[in-house]
């Protein structure tokens, strides 16, 4: 019989009761009347036959019944009763039942909120039209994925066959000045299709034209519902009316949705790309984000090979810039979120753990009750419950647990997200997007019953296999091995999987210590950073540019307070900024002899600003101009890389810009000083290869490269930051130009390490959790075991054991199955440690350190929760234990 | 008539499946055939007729469906499946076998051991 049937058979009567009631009584009637017949054959009157017949048959009511129990008619009935009763139970006993709904609550209250994120940040689709058709495009050379260069999109796009759409889009950073204060807004250029790959209508107003997307057209812009609400008061007046963004009058198209943040960037005004046929040209520079949308019936593969294909074709026709350059093809909601997969995944495996120690532990109390309802369940066996319907009525109680822990879970997790969304990190995207919705609470319920189940079954099995001569024979002191046997694997099992979040979360914690001592490379007390950007037509010109910044640290060097000041293109931790291919000299012009590395533009007070240590050689003069020869400054890494063991002062390398000879004809930079590594990136980020130029010799092209914005950096004698009177510097020098991301260095460190601080945090919290809940684990077995050998105990007592062996019985077994599950645990965080390696820094996933001291701590606690009920037997009294029973 | 017999336990299902197989009876028709080849040195509960029908039922050894009695009234007529044909020939072997052994045990004489 399958499945199918057997499921059908069973729901059939619920469905069609009262069909197969009148059925059944139409049957029972007709046997009866047949039954008469066959007498009044032989004779008998009619009225006699059918009064033998009923009688012959017996009581119908009483036979409907039996029939309806074997047809599964009582089900609903059952289940009723099994849920007033198994509430009846669980009010007899509320110390057990609060202990175990909080303690099943914490655990589905963990995994809900931790679901919640992930839901949030991870399965939530794109708030974009069809998003597991859009896919990321960027370019990879050597180990690194740039973006694509305005001449490969444009090829891209013409030759390619794969995309409905493809669109580009790069970063740009605004200059608002809508009210008094001027604001920074983060936004992008983008090409027409831009809204169309995405499928996203505008709210109000509609999209860029292809004619605006053309440098001759003037430019338009298109912004957020943010935006839109917070800064011109939400009124559809504004659409057709300018603004001023970056010093020129644009007026406004359209508003995009809230929810319109396809590249997770959060967003708020959108320009139209309209490259020049100079930028259309231009295959050196890389910095497109490329996204597109796939034709139906195309696969990732297919549009790949294709890609491969245009890759070659470009690497032929652009030997410098294109060589050894392919494409990389993926979703875009991998390119997006792939980096929140583990630490994500991490939190989750990390709170299913916790919930399996909360089972386990439910499960013992369970069991230890079973013995003291043994007496109950017998009587009910006696009185006719089939040992099915036990099982069934404990599963039942089982569930009612597990739906009230999970319902107090859900509020746990209501505040766990909270929590987490004021005080999650910023960085993680979407994340504040985290709420209880239908999914969050379908998924409550699924582990409200599955953990129902989970440490339910076996204790009512146990029950149900009840034998009960056994229960009424013996007194009080049944032992039944296999139970304890049960039991006891259940600590281990628990202590192991503490151990191994424990050990999780103590590298985190190492880690987390090694990282907040990392030297940074520069003196980072006392330091105020923030950025400016010299948009609009005022500062095209660069030497009007690069007067405006060096009138800014003039001004900011006088202020009261301040030591000295300085500007520099990307202070440390302030983004990735813009990287060049560097040639060393003597070496053949070919893309395989590049060396990469971070371009760092400064003011010659930047290294005496930052403390920056010089290693070799001198700093940066005022003297050193364009007119002289060319230097640059290099870290010691650049300095390693591309001159191993040779003295690099006085080398020269090539870059950033061409000579009159054309691209070919190399610009050389002397290296006049090395300086020590900065961790630019993130204390615990690799430092890359790094070189600086002064800003009097900056090439005119790079002002484009920075956007014509740099991190202006001033060093404070001490006390409060200067941040109005940085603001008012900055607004007497350029008017109109903001400055933004302004604050100290100190909390732009603690800013880069509050994802890794949080996720360390959480874990810790998950892990003191599961030691807890292990500990007390143990201290149920131990507890439960005194209370059952209280004779034994007793008898070995009087027959004069010591009491220092009673207490080293008992603690004994306590470390015992302590131990055994240290080791267990042990091996699992060998090899389950090993995901966290890319989260770690400096600690190995093996570090013995943390091991042991994890262990330790284990040990510790799991004395004691040995010791406490050790000394209970040390209390007993042999007189009273003997004359128990 | 010989005083009635009490019914094995577990032998019913069998008998019924056996009944059934004749053609297909309505219940009480079961009932009659087996007391008739048994000559009434049975005794079935009526009632537990029903309840063995059933089972069978939701075990798929037989199928029902109501049509006219032969006087003309809706009766509910049991058939055997496949699955209930293969059983009551598994059924009646293994109750060939077991017969036989008890047979065998129950005539052996002292001697003989």
């Amino acid at each position: 019989m399958t499945l199918w049937n057997r499921i059908h058979s069973t729901l059939r009567p619920i469905v069609w009761r009262s069909q197969m009631e009148s059925e059944m009584d139409a049957e029972m009637r007709f046997h009866i009347e047949a039954l008469a017949e066959e007498f009044m054959r032989s004779g008998m009157p009619r009225e006699k036959a059918l009064r033998k017949a009923r009688i012959e048959f017996g009581g119908v009511e009483r036979i409907k019944e039996e029939c309806r129990e074997t047809r599964k008619f009582k089900f609903i009935e059952d289940l009723v009763y099994d849920l007033h009763f198994a509430a009846r139970v669980l009010r007899k006993s509320p110390g057990f039942t609060g202990v175990a709904i909080v303690t099943v609550a914490l655990g589905i209250g963990a995994n809900t909120a931790i679901f919640s994120v992930l839901n949030a940040v991870l399965l939530r689709p794109l708030a974009v039209n069809s998003p597991s058709q859009l896919v990321y495009l960027q370019e990879q050379w050597q180990d690194i994925f740039p973006g694509l260069s305005v001449g490969n999109f444009n090829d891209v796009k013409t030759e390619s066959t794969s995309f409905v759409q493809l669109c580009a889009s790069h970063d740009g950073g605004f200059n608002l000045e809508t009210q008094d204060v001027p604001e920074r807004v983060d936004g992008e250029y983008v090409t027409a299709n831009y809204f169309t790959t995405f499928g996203v209508q505008p709210i109000a107003g509609r999209v860029f034209t292809e004619e605006e997307d053309k440098p001759a057209h003037p430019r338009v812009a298109v912004i957020s519902e943010r935006l839109w609400r917070t800064r011109l008061g939400g009124e559809s007046s504004v659409l057709g009316k300018p603004i001023r963004i970056n010093g020129v009058a644009t007026p406004i198209v359209g508003v995009m949705p809230k929810s319109f943040d396809p590249l997770l960037a959060k967003v708020d005004l959108w320009i139209p790309a309209a490259f020049t046929p100079a930028e259309l040209a231009d295959y050196d520079n890389h910095y497109l984000n490329v996204i597109g949308r796939l034709k139906p019936r195309v696969t990732l593969g297919k549009a790949q090979s294709e890609l491969c294909v245009v890759a070659q074709r470009l690497a032929a026709a652009h030997p410098i810039d294109d060589k050894d350059r392919t494409f990389r093809l993926q979703p875009l909601t991998m390119a997006l979120l792939g980096d929140q997969r583990l630490s994500l995944r991490m939190m989750l495996a990390a709170v299913g753990f916790l919930l399996l120690i909360v089972c386990a532990n439910i499960a013992n109390l369970q069991l230890a009750r079973a013995r003291t309802r043994q007496k109950e369940i017998a009587l009910r066996a006696a009185l006719g419950a089939s040992p099915n319907r036990i099982v069934r009525q404990l599963l039942v109680e089982n569930i009612v647990l597990g739906l009230a822990g999970g319902m107090l879970g859900v509020l746990f997790a209501f505040w766990g997200v909270g929590w987490i969304n004021a005080h999650g990190p910023a960085e993680v995207p979407r994340l504040n997007e985290s709420r209880i919705d239908t999914w969050t609470l379908l998924f409550a319920a699924g582990v409200a019953l599955l953990s129902s189940f989970l440490f339910g079954l076996a204790p009512a099995l146990r029950s149900g296999s009840t034998k009960l001569n056994e229960v009424f024979k013996s007194s009080s002191n049944t032992v039944a091995g296999g139970r304890e046997r049960f039991r006891n694997f259940l600590v281990v099992a628990e202590v192991a999987l503490a151990l191994m979040l424990m050990v999780g979360a103590g590298l985190l914690i190492r880690s987390a210590l090694l990282v907040s001592r990392v030297n940074p490379g520069f003196d980072a007390s006392n330091v105020v950073v923030g950025r400016v950007g010299l948009a609009g037509p005022d500062y095209r010109d660069p030497q009007v540019a690069r007067q405006t910044f060096e009138r800014m640290v003039v001004a900011a060097a006088a202020l009261p307070g301040v030591e000295s000041a300085a500007a520099v293109s990307r202070a440390p931790l302030a983004g990735l900024g813009g990287t060049n291919g560097l040639l060393a000299e003597g070496k053949p012009l070919d893309p395989s002899n590049l060396v990469d590395a971070r371009l760092q533009i400064v003011s010659p007070s930047y290294r005496s600003t930052a403390r920056l240590q010089l290693k070799l050689g001198r700093d940066f003069t005022p003297a050193d101009t364009r007119e002289r020869i060319l230097v640059a400054i290099v870290n010691e890494t650049l300095a390693h890389t591309m001159w191993p063991s040779e003295n690099p002062i006085g080398k020269r390398f090539a870059c950033c810009e061409s000579g009159p000879g054309g691209r070919m004809d190399p610009v050389w930079h002397e290296v006049v000083g090395v300086v020590g590594d900065v961790r630019a990136w993130g204390l615990d980020r690799q430092v890359r290869p790094e070189f600086y130029i002064p800003l009097l010799q900056m090439p005119p092209a790079a002002w484009d490269w920075v956007g014509r914005t740099m991190d202006l950096a001033v060093r404070i004698q001490g006390g409060a930051a200067p941040i109005r009177e940085l603001r008012s510097v900055v607004a007497s020098v350029a008017p109109g130009v903001p400055i933004y991301h302004l604050s100290t260095m100190q909390e732009k460190i603690s800013g880069t390490l509050e994802r890794a601080n949080f996720d360390t945090f959480l874990l810790a919290l998950f892990a003191g959790t599961a030691l807890l809940l292990s500990s007390i684990g143990i201290y149920g077995v131990l507890s439960y075991i005194v209370a059952q050998r209280t004779r034994d105990i007793g008898i070995r007592m009087a027959l004069g054991a010591s009491r220092g062996q009673i207490l080293g019985d008992v603690v004994g077994f306590g470390m015992g199955l302590a131990g055994l599950g240290l080791a267990v645990g042990i091996a699992g965080a060998l090899v389950a440690t090993r995901v966290l390696s890319s989260l770690l820094y400096g600690v190995r996933p093996t570090d013995i350190l943390t091991f042991c001291a994890v262990s330790l701590l284990l040990l510790l606690v799991a004395l004691a929760a040995s010791y406490l009920p050790a000394r209970r037997a040390l209390q007993i009294d042999p007189v009273v234990a003997l004359r128990y029973d | 008539m010989d005083k009635q017999l009490e019914l094995l336990r577990g032998t019913l299902d069998m008998l019924i499946l056996k009944g059934v197989s004749h053609g297909p009876p309505h219940g009480c028709g079961v009932l009659l055939r087996i007391q008739q080849i048994s000559k009434d040195r049975l005794e079935i509960q009526q009632g537990s007729l029903y309840l063995a029908l059933y089972r069978l039922e939701h075990q798929r050894w037989i199928t029902s469906e109501w049509e006219e009695s032969e006087n003309k009234r809706k009766a509910k007529y049991y058939r055997l499946t496949a699955a209930g044909k293969r059983k009551l020939l598994t059924e009646t072997e293994k109750w060939n076998r077991m017969a036989d052994v008890i047979a065998g045990i129950l005539h052996t004489t002292p001697g003989k051991v």
